[in-house]
Parts: C-alpha cells; sequence; structure tokens
C-alpha cells in the first residue's frame, strides 16, 4: 500500500515544528505511519529544527544562571538513581501481521483499538460517525459513509485533513484510497464520492467549522455539531 | 575548553568565560557523534559537559521563546540534557543530527509537560519503530561524514538567506508553537498564504539537505 497522496509540506513542518493543534496532529500521525515518502519529509522538517536550535546565540546576560544550572547537573550526574543509563523502554515489537479489526496506533487513546468495537452514530442515510473527546481546538471525527454514496458538498473556515483508513471516494482533486490523506485548504471546496464496494472509513481533523451549503447541511450541521 | 570534574567551583565570573568561549567545536556536527559514542560507552563526562555546556543555553533559550517560565524552561532543558546523557547509546549518528534529535527531545518535552498532550510521545516512538522496520535508515548521509558538514552549512545559508516573511513564518512555528491559524489571526494574514509561505520556505530549505535536492 503506497500512498498517493500526501500530507502538505506546511503541516510537515508545523508536526515536525509541535505547532499543529492535537486533532491534526493524530490525523497526520495516522498517515506518517503508513508513509515512508512523508516520514522523510518529516525528518527534514525536524532537521530544520535542529538548525534553528543550533543557531540560537547564548544570552551573555544569562551567564549566571547557566553557571548555576551547571553546578546542579553536576550534582546530577553523581547521583546514581538519575545518572544512570535508561534505555529506551522497549515496546512490544510492531506486529507483522496486519490484524484488519485493529485501528491505527495513534488512533487508539481516542477511539480504541478495535473497528468492531466503534460504536458509530448515525447521522444520516448511510453516514455514521465518531467525535473523538478531549482534544482542544480542534475537532477529531471518524466517518463510515456507505460505498456509493454522496457527501454534501462543504467547504472549511480552516483546515481539514481526512485518513483514508478503509475503502475509498473520490471528488473533484482526484481518487483517495486507502492510506491516502486528503489535506485541503479553507479555499477548497468539495464533494466526496464514495466508491462502490466497501464502505469508507476516514479519520478527519477539523479546526474550524464546516460549512455546508444547501439542504442537507441544515440538516447535518446541528446533528454533528461540526 | 577544559573538562570540569564535578567538584569545581565555577564562579560567575568563570561561567561567563564558559558561555563566551568559542567553542571549538560551535556548529562542528562532525565531533559530536565522537563525543556521543564516549558518553554512550565509557560514560565519559568530560565528552558530556562539553555537549551541555554548547547545547544547554541554547535548549534554554529554545523552550523560553515557546513561553516557558523561566524556571520550568530550566528544570526542563535539564532533563532534556540529562534525557541526552541517560539514552546516549539509543543515538544513532547515521540517523541524525545530535542538534536534530536534541530539539526533538525538547519538543517532546514541550508538548508532553507544557501543552499536555499526553499520547504524543508514544505517538512519535511508534512512528520510529515503524521506520526502524520498515526502511534503512534515512540519512544517507552519516552525520559524521564532510557531506553531512557541507548539508549543515548549506542549511544554515538557506536559513539566513530566506525573505523575511517566510522566516518569520518558520520562526513561529518553531519558536513560538503557533498553529497556522494562529499566525493568520495574528498577521492578519489569509490562512491559504501562512499555508503556502511555510511550503515554500520549507521546500526552499529541503533543497540544501542532500537527499532531497
Amino acid at each position: 500500500m503506497k500512498p498517493q497522496h500526501h500530507l502538505d509540506p506546511a503541516t510537515l513542518v508545523s508536526y515536525a515544528a509541535g505547532s499543529l493543534p492535537e486533532a491534526l496532529a493524530v490525523v497526520a500521525a495516522t498517515h506518517l505511519g503508513i508513509c515512508p515518502h512523508c516520514r522523510a519529509q518529516l525528518r527534514d522538517a525536524e532537521n530544520v529544527g535542529g538548525q534553528l536550535l543550533e543557531q540560537q546565540i547564548p544570552d551573555q546576560a544569562e551567564a549566571s544562571r547557566l553557571a548555576r544550572m551547571r553546578l546542579t547537573m553536576l550534582d546530577r550526574l553523581d547521583d546514581p538513581a538519575l545518572a544512570a543509563p535508561s534505555p529506551v523502554p522497549s515496546r512490544e515489537a510492531t506486529t507483522t501481521t496486519v490484524d484488519p479489526d485493529r485501528l491505527p496506533e495513534p488512533l487508539h487513546p481516542y477511539f480504541g483499538s478495535s473497528y468492531r468495537a466503534l460504536r458509530w452514530r448515525w447521522v444520516a442515510p448511510g453516514v455514521r460517525f465518531l467525535r473523538a473527546a478531549g482534544t482542544r481546538g480542534a475537532t477529531l471525527i471518524m466517518l463510515k459513509i456507505a460505498p456509493g454514496k454522496s457527501m454534501p458538498v462543504h467547504s472549511h473556515g480552516g483546515s481539514e485533513i481526512t485518513q483514508i483508513l478503509q475503502g475509498a471516494y473520490d471528488d473533484a482533486l482526484g481518487h483517495f484510497g486507502t492510506g491516502d490523506i486528503a489535506d485541503l485548504d479553507s479555499e477548497t471546496e468539495h464533494q466526496p464520492v464514495t466508491s462502490p464496494g466497501v464502505p469508507c472509513i476516514c479519520v478527519a481533523a477539523l479546526d474550524a467549522p464546516l460549512h455546508f451549503p444547501g439542504w442537507l447541511a441544515r440538516t447535518m450541521q446541528p446533528l454533528v455539531g461540526l | 575548553m577544559q573538562a570540569v570534574a564535578p567538584t569545581d567551583k565555577v564562579s560567575p565570573f568563570e561561567a561567563a568565560r564558559i558561555v563566551s568561549a568559542p567553542n571549538a567545536q560551535s556548529g562542528n556536527v562532525t565531533s559530536w557523534s565522537n563525543e556521543m559514542a564516549a558518553v554512550a560507552h565509557s560514560r565519559d563526562r568530560a565528552s558530556f559537559m562539553r555537549i551541555y555546556d554548547h547545547f544547554s543555553p541554547r535548549v534554554l533559550r529554545y523552550l523560553q521563546s515557546l513561553g516557558c517560565a523561566e524556571m520550568v524552561a530550566e528544570e526542563l532543558a535539564q532533563e532534556a540534557l540529562l534525557r541526552l546523557w541517560q539514552r546516549a547509546d539509543s543515538y544513532d549518528p547515521q540517523r541524525s543530527k545530535l542538534s536534530t534529535w536534541l530539539f526533538r527531545i525538547a519538543r517532546n518535552l514541550y508538548i508532553d509537560r507544557i501543552r499536555r498532550e499526553p499520547h504524543w510521545v508514544d505517538t512519535q516512538d511508534w512512528i520510529e519503530q515503524v521506520e526502524a522496520s520498515a526502511e534503512a535508515p534515512i540519512a544517507a548521509r552519516p552525520a559524521a561524514s564532510p557531506d553531512a558538514f557541507a548539508d549543515h552549512v548549506a542549511l544554515q545559508q538557506r536559513i539566513d538567506a530566506l525573505p523575511a516573511a517566510q522566516a518569520r513564518l518558520i520562526r513561529m512555528s518553531y519558536f513560538e508553537a503557533r498553529t497556522h491559524q494562529e499566525i493568520s489571526a495574528e498577521l492578519g494574514m489569509p490562512l491559504g498564504t501562512v499555508k503556502s509561505t511555510l511550503r515554500r520556505a520549507f521546500l526552499k530549505l529541503q533543497l540544501a539537505i542532500g537527499k532531497s535536492a
């Protein structure tokens, strides 16, 4: 599975910089887990962070403070409890067998680990959704859309990023299959149509309310609370 | 710079000298991996303190620019450097420069402790694990190679040469942890322009990183 649609470099920069809202970072991480191309980009963006760190000029006025910190550090190195090597805790090796019921790791804290255990809420014919609690400033949702279903035309007040977990959809921007990410600008107005066959399951983050024109919008917006 | 034994007393004056002394290693990515190897294999304090003297003021400034209160920034900077001491053996110069490795440690501490996003660190570990099992080391150029040093200089030059608007947005992203929305609101710049400016800046900087050129 090689994704064809990648993260916007602007999103990657903010991810690397630690300045992406949590909900967007969760969706980006879900994509990063399966996309070598975006992982390489992420490492480049972190490299920029390292270089910017290197470029910080130490402040002469801080000299006495730094000297005090230095002494504290030397003390800590003398403390066996603190100074002992602490190897990175080895986590269970990534499972090589793909369990089709297992959600991607970054989603576990928000939605649990099993597709079967998800308790979908009905929003409209053929459309079910789930909303994660506790992400500040942006909304994190999962959507399950029946095959061959047309979603309402909508645009965004902010950013929307959507990772396709299962199934596929098409819109004016192209074909989005399993593993692809749609990282959209606020100007984009689109109308996804899910592919026939299997339902399309995706995880999406929105950092501003969606704007739906038309009747379905008026039906959906209060229900979904987006 | 002299290695300082644990019992040494450092007067404020000497401390000033420590800060201002031209560091032979300053910016020289090639030697840090040797110092790190000495820390990892023989718990070499002198090597560690050379790393500490170079990086701790930088990490401290970074954390302060993110808006950490003075004492908090101090504590997190110490923790970042202590982690470098504790986990030196997991540093792989084939994969990243030391400054990048430390940047990630400091950033992760900030997101975990200050922003209180408890799942961030686990997720980054997971991505690293996937990376380790999925591909050969992505840095085609070991940090200790002349090529890597050339990359480092080229990246520095590219950062310095960024147009003012791009430099400002890069700075707001990395050093003030501002989201696209916040940058847009603060500068009165449309969100789309914020993104396209960041995108252009990053693509320019990437040209300096050998493997992407």
